[in-house]
């Protein structure tokens, strides 16, 4: 069937699940009436477990390289340059207490919480 | 998200991808260091128009392949495998897919892997690699097929 070459290119994306839905069809569709086809996604089945399985065994960096990359970002001393190009969060917050209401401003720099401004300490920092 | 969190979630995967690459656990585990440091200085510029994961691999791809580069150039990158043989495994059908993965070239060992273990879209893989979308389909084409061979 001259649809068979196609859809045999398609199959590794098919039996991944990243095809779009259309070509998903299509190629659903095809596998109904084609034995050739049918075969080679049973192939392709055997073939995507097995390689998953084997890139899975390669095991995770060293913790070593987590320290050597903390020193040249987090805890280095160019870090400061580049903590306002990463991810950053505010947050505030209030607190009813009596008359008085204090209230806080956080600035989240790369997990951790530096403090602009709380009333209960004085002042913006 | 903390950087500490993204390395969490981005490096075991990286180095995954770059050993498929290299297959030199050394060189990967520098790899992954330098594009994690460049992901870290240049990660304003991440625009978001892909994944966090395929701008992370574009740049460790980049890495590595100025490795291979070397290693044309006359500086050896020692092979290893890219798992170890457990003997007493013996012929098992996943021990011969895995051999057979040693013998596919890099940019078909690299089409398996982003296909099969990220599970990215052979459109995905196209901008990934700078490849037309055909060429990433023959690649796999071919990789099925010397894999398949392997099953017997």
């Amino acid at each position: 069937m001259s649809d068979c070459r196609a859809i045999q290119e398609l199959i590794p994306w098919y039996v991944a699940g990243s095809l779009s839905s259309e070509e998903r069809q299509r190629v659903a569709a095809h596998l109904v009436g084609c034995d050739a086809c049918r075969e080679e996604l049973a192939i392709v089945l055997g073939l995507q477990l097995a390689s998953h399985a084997a890139f899975e065994e390669i095991e995770r960096p060293a913790p070593e390289v987590w320290e050597r990359i903390r020193e040249e970002t987090v805890g280095g001393r160019s870090a400061k340059l580049d903590l306002g190009l990463f991810l950053l969060g505010f947050s505030m917050g209030a607190q009813l207490r009596g008359r008085r209401v204090p209230m806080r401003a956080d600035l989240r720099v790369l997990g951790r919480n530096v403090s602009l401004f709380n009333t209960q300490r004085g002042g913006w920092k | 998200m903390a950087f500490r969190t993204l390395y969490e979630r981005y490096s075991e995967r990286t180095l995954r991808y770059v050993f498929t690459l290299l297959r030199n656990r050394h060189l990967a585990e520098e790899v992954v260091q330098d594009t994690m440091v460049a992901v870290w200085k240049s990660a304003a510029k991440f625009a978001g128009r892909s994944k966090v994961s395929t701008w992370i691999f574009g740049i460790a791809r980049n890495k590595a392949l100025d490795l291979l580069r070397k290693e044309k150039r006359g500086e050896r990158i020692p092979d290893t495998p890219l798992v170890s043989p457990d003997p007493s495994a013996g012929i098992q059908r996943e021990q011969r897919v895995k051999a057979a993965l040693e013998t596919l070239s890099e940019d078909h060992r690299e089409v398996v892997f982003l296909t099969f273990y990220e599970q990215l879209s052979y459109a995905e893989i196209s901008g990934l690699l700078g490849v037309p979308e055909g060429t990433v389909k023959s690649r796999m084409f071919h990789a099925k097929r010397k894999l398949a061979e392997a099953l017997g």
